[in-house]
């Protein structure tokens, strides 16, 4: 690559204040969608807690069979009497008030170790996609009015966030605001029993601020956390369940430039990794074939410009004059003939003169 | 970074299972829509794709009359507020040269000549959708109803 591509640095007003930042090398990281949804898949399980229905659930009673020969089913029972239950089938699972079929255990597997270069590799490469603005739409996110992306605000209006108004001013600056008032608006009472258990509600999330904690300090924190759907998370410790929610990729990232700065020296303190790169620098098999590195070394079209058509129909010699005469260049000839010969023949051979006499002799 | 160096195509396959613009119908055997407003046939399609391809139009109502032509600025795919170009043929302009001058745009300049009838056909629906619709002309008396009116 001759030069690294540079993103420019977006001041208070939204507009580019004309200093421009070199790109980390972690947003030329192979997108791989496949990765990432398998990382994201594993890392959504290790927040989970245990649960299970009761040990005992279903075996509260004394219930034995009463065997063969009593026209029953030889299903355990409930002893006794002087009560319904006495009598009734018990412990099974297609029993009423039996135990469910394979009770759950608290010991099931609930989290999944995945390897961290795996991880690291998923990270890197939710960065990158986080650059493409058009995965950015197909994510759902509102960055139309958005001046460039990746979008990249300058540290030195940053330290000034402490209020949430203040953010939210600075986000409408930067046109990311929509993206907010998107995510409000998706705000929705949550199905089922969730709304019971701290998870009332359900939203789309917006734009993440990505800061620097050394730099930009921790108040933006204070000043992003009650916008709905923004999150907040300092660069060196930037998780793929923010990255790519879902495991779908090209979350809207807004970085501070001091995030941007330090984003390369975050990837050089992990020992033992290697940002992962492409296969090939150019994908774009199109636009190899298109460059002029290509095009000046390549012969000139041979042939005239208009190629004449190949087997493109096959045509009936039969019923199509000028395919028969291509076939059979006689054909013109023997029609003539034929033609002349059939009209000399038809023609009406003349009556004996007899003929006329007899009939005109009265 | 001016130009976005991922291709058109892998953006598309990334997306093609999910996206935003997807509006997917139960019922088996409809086709597939996008609501992306740069598609000019609302079909959820590679070719069709305007927040895919580095070329594409958009084609919408404008709200006096005629349409509005959005097109897609080459080089600026990753600076979104200052990637689209807008032009607004009027509704009095007739619908022949409105005709003309969208299909120029799609075709013309090594644009996107594979989309010029696309943008006629909906430019064309638009026009139509736009017309007052004539009154239904008054409805002749027949038989019995007629021979009253008459003589009435």
């Amino acid at each position: 690559m001759a030069s690294r591509p540079t993103v420019s640095i977006i001041g208070q007003d939204g507009k580019a204040t004309g200093a421009t930042e070199v790109l980390p090398k972690v947003f030329s990281a192979p997108i791989r969608p496949d990765i990432v949804k398998h990382v994201h898949t594993g890392m959504a399980k290790n927040k989970r807690q245990p649960y299970s229905v009761s040990e005992k659930a279903g075996h509260q009673t004394s219930a034995e069979s009463w065997g063969t020969g009593r026209a029953v089913a030889r299903i355990p029972r409930v002893s006794g009497g002087g009560t319904h239950r006495a009598g009734q089938a018990a412990f099974g699972n297609m029993c009423r008030s039996g135990r469910m079929f394979a009770p759950t255990k608290v010991w099931r597997r609930w989290h999944t170790k995945i390897n961290q270069g795996q991880k690291r590799f998923a990270t890197a490469s939710a960065i990158a996609a986080s650059a493409v603005a058009p995965l950015l739409f197909a994510r759902g996110h509102q960055i139309s009015q958005v001046p460039e992306v990746p979008l990249v605000i300058d540290s030195a209006v940053v330290g000034g966030v402490a209020k949430t108004r203040a953010a939210l001013a600075l986000l409408s600056a930067v046109g990311a605001s929509a993206d907010v008032e998107k995510a409000k608006a998706t705000k929705k009472l949550r199905a089922g029993k969730g709304k019971l258990r701290g998870r009332r509600h359900r939203q789309r999330r917006g734009p993440l601020f990505v800061y620097s904690s050394e730099v930009d300090g921790k108040d933006v924190v204070q000043g992003f956390r009650n916008l709905p759907g923004v999150e907040t998370c300092p660069v060196d410790a930037l998780n793929l369940l923010q990255l790519a929610p879902g495991g779908h990729l090209g979350r809207f990232i807004v970085w501070t430039s001091a995030a941007i700065k330090e984003l390369d020296a975050v990837y050089e303190s992990k020992k033992g990794f290697f940002l992962p790169s492409a296969v090939v620098a150019q994908p774009d098999l199109t636009r190899i074939i298109n460059s002029s590195e290509i095009q000046s070394v390549l012969n000139g079209p041979k042939g005239e410009a208009r190629t004449k058509r190949g087997n493109v129909q096959k045509k009936n010699p039969l019923k199509n004059k000028q395919v028969l005469l291509r076939q059979n260049p006689y054909a013109a000839t023997f029609a003539k003939e034929a033609s002349t010969a059939k009209r000399e023949s038809s023609k009406p051979t003349p009556l004996p003169e007899a003929f006329h006499e007899l009939l005109q002799e009265v | 970074m001016s130009t976005s160096t991922v291709s058109a195509d892998l953006i598309w396959e990334i997306t093609r299972a999910h996206n935003s613009y997807q509006a997917t119908s139960k019922t088996s055997g409809s086709p597939r829509f996008s609501r992306d407003p740069l598609n000019l046939f609302n079909l959820d399609s590679r070719k069709y794709a305007g927040f895919v391809n580095d070329k594409a139009i958009g084609i919408s109502p404008n709200e006096k009359g005629g349409v509005v032509v959005v097109s897609k600025k080459v080089g600026f795919a990753n600076k979104p507020r200052s990637g689209l170009v807008s032009v607004t043929f009027g509704g009095n302009k007739t619908a022949r040269k409105t005709y003309k001058a969208v299909a120029n745009k799609a075709a013309k300049n090594g644009y996107r000549a594979d989309l010029r009838a696309a943008a006629v056909a909906r430019v064309s629906a638009i026009r139509k959708s736009q017309r007052t619709p004539k009154a239904d002309p008054v409805k002749k008396l027949r038989g019995n109803a007629a021979k009253k009116a008459a003589s009435a």
